[in-house]
């Protein structure tokens, strides 16, 4: 079966139709990860055994007459999900060896409908980054350009997508890790609101930024995995009680008399190719009868400080439970704190580090209110501009990401740069809403994959749906040559 | 912006981490050029309302206070590094 960008709505159909068995589908994943992943890095962990079980299950299943939309799709989860009994590593030597003892939420309702796991794609460690290459295992690459980073943090979940080593995955979005990578790997990513999919099980970067998502190849991919992990969960406070629509329903629908907002701050500073591509796609969308709506978003240019603020303040909190005490990796020492400062000293690599010494920084006595408050007051701002655009508009229209993917080490030395170019997607989490990167084009020189966003309103993550299917079906994707 | 020594050896202790003196001085640099882009946040004029927060986060319901089946203690144990039905850390005497 040609598995090139084969999209799980297809698989589904050939299941059904018994034109492959689940067993034989797996097996032919595997193959493509034994023969490509040596060059990609995108698993840390590949579950062989686990996947041919899972698919002898999801047989019986599909045999039955009970199959659901994900019964017997081989899927890649990131490897900070726990899931019962297979190791889930942070991409940390703090977690190299650590097996949880439940499944998180996500996976609990996957294996309700008899999915298969392939394995676990690598990541930044503990989501830390851009780029995948703080991971303390498998710095994964670009399937379009090997010396170039497939972003991150979720990049192994974005490139297992796009090199067809899986026909998706799950991905997690602290301040873009979804889109962003979605967005350098030329694959379709999706953030839900805060709240819409249970944290539960998620290992904690950030607990009010975190949301887990679908990397897929297309928009009408993402609306089955998002009905499949989302809805309302007892074991995560956050979890928002709201309706849980179909998300396929809309999808198809025309666009016509739909307002998109452009926020011109989003389309200063950016690379040529992304501004040209993300502009021609808001033609196209206009072509179609959308309203484009010019506007601004005057905090924009304080976003990235105010999310590092936030978001490193409560990484220094979730990841004080890291003592080498209970679990993790174990250091040396002769008394109590000599042990657990070296315990994460050699447990956390240095990316870790930073963001937990400048959580503390802001949140330290003398500057909690000239940091982490103003950051909280930020954040007010940038809910309030958000609120005032979507007056206007149904949804937003940016560029997901500064650049396309750069070179790998080219940001390596330079924390400050690897920061700021975060700018199109921190926004996104912190006022909470969904937000969707899908392919615009392509740079005209390598051929390398551009991303746009569209950002919709708390828990429409129908109509962010409806917006990028509706551009997608008239756009043809290039596949990366592995 | 600089950084002072004992700002980090502070923060240090904060965050139970240790460096080497070389790994000390590179990190001072870094933390420097960070808090420096921090530091932009300083000009923006307003003032948090905590007030406002409450629809942002929409809390769900405590569960009721009943004891409820929980992990076996033995599953939980499984990624400790030395288990007697308990943590058990190295001999300490300080």
């Amino acid at each position: 079966m040609e598995l090139t960008r084969a999209k799980i709505r297809d698989l589904r159909k050939a299941l059904d139709a018994k034109e492959i068995g689940a067993a034989e589908l797996c097996k032919e994943y595997l193959k493509q990860i034994e023969e490509k992943d040596g060059r990609l890095l995108s698993y840390i962990t590949v579950t062989k055994e686990k996947a041919l079980s899972d698919a002898e299950n999801a047989q019986k299943i599909i045999d039955a007459g009970k199959a659901s939309a994900l019964t017997g799709i081989p899927l890649a989860v990131k490897d900070n999900i726990c899931i019962d009994g297979v190791r889930t590593t942070c991409a940390s030597r703090m977690l190299e060896n650590f097996i949880p003892p439940y499944n998180a939420t996500v996976i609990e309702k996957l294996n309700e409908q008899g999915y298969v796991l392939l394995g676990r794609a690598s990541m930044d460690e503990f989501a830390m980054g851009g780029s995948t290459q703080t991971s303390a295992f498998a710095k994964t690459k670009n399937p379009y350009d090997l010396e170039r980073v497939p972003g991150g943090s979720s990049g192994g979940s974005a490139a297992v997508v796009a090199a067809s080593l899986a026909p998706a995955a799950l991905g997690s979005d602290t301040g873009g890790s979804i889109r962003q990578p979605s967005s350098f790997c030329g694959v379709t990513g999706i953030k839900p609101t805060y709240g819409r999919v249970s944290r539960y099980g998620l290992v904690a970067f950030a607990s009010s930024l975190d949301q887990i998502g679908p990397i897929c190849n297309d928009a009408r991919d993402c609306a089955i995995m998002l009905n499949a992990i989302c809805g309302y969960d007892r074991h995560d406070a956050t979890s928002a009680k709201v309706d849980t629509p179909d998300f396929t329903e809309k999808l198809g629908q025309p666009i016509k008399g739909m307002k998109i907002a452009l926020p011109k701050e989003f389309y200063e500073g950016v690379d040529d190719n992304v501004r040209a591509c993300v502009t021609d796609a808001a033609k196209e969308l206009e072509k179609q009868g959308a309203v484009l709506v010019e506007c601004s978003m005057p905090g924009l240019k304080y976003a990235i400080p105010a999310y590092y603020l936030i978001a490193c303040a409560e990484a220094a909190s979730n990841l004080s439970r890291f003592d080498g005490i209970k679990y993790g990796f174990r250091g040396e020492g002769r008394t109590y704190e000599e042990l657990i400062r070296d315990s994460r000293s050699k447990g956390f690599g240095e990316e870790v580090k930073r963001r937990i010494l400048l959580g503390n920084y802001a949140l330290s006595s003398g500057y909690y209110d000239a940091y982490y408050k103003k950051a909280l007051a930020l954040k007010q701002e940038i809910i309030k501009e958000y609120n005032d655009i979507f007056e206007q508009a149904d949804v937003i229209l940016t560029p997901t990401a500064p650049t396309p993917a750069y070179k790998i080490g080219a940001q390596d030395n330079d924390p400050v740069k690897m920061y700021q170019a975060d700018i199109c997607t921190v926004t996104v989490n912190i006022a909470k809403l969904p937000g969707i990167s899908t392919t615009c084009g392509y740079t005209a020189d390598g051929g390398l994959p551009i991303g746009m966003s569209i950002i919709g309103k708390r828990f429409d993550e129908a109509t962010v749906l409806q917006v990028a299917d509706a551009f997608e079906q008239g756009f043809v994707p290039v596949s990366p040559k592995l | 912006m600089a950084i002072e020594l004992k700002t980090i050896e502070h923060l240090c202790e904060l965050s139970k981490l240790n460096y080497d003196e070389a790994g000390l001085q590179k990190v001072m640099g870094e933390m420097g050029d960070i808090i420096g882009l921090m530091d932009e946040i300083k000009s923006f004029d307003l003032t948090y309302d905590d007030t406002k927060d409450g629809n942002e986060i929409r809390f769900g319901d405590t569960r009721e206070d009943v004891a409820e089946e929980s992990f076996p203690a033995e599953k939980l144990l499984s990624n400790a590094e030395n288990t007697d039905g308990c943590y058990v850390v190295p001999k300490v005497v300080e």
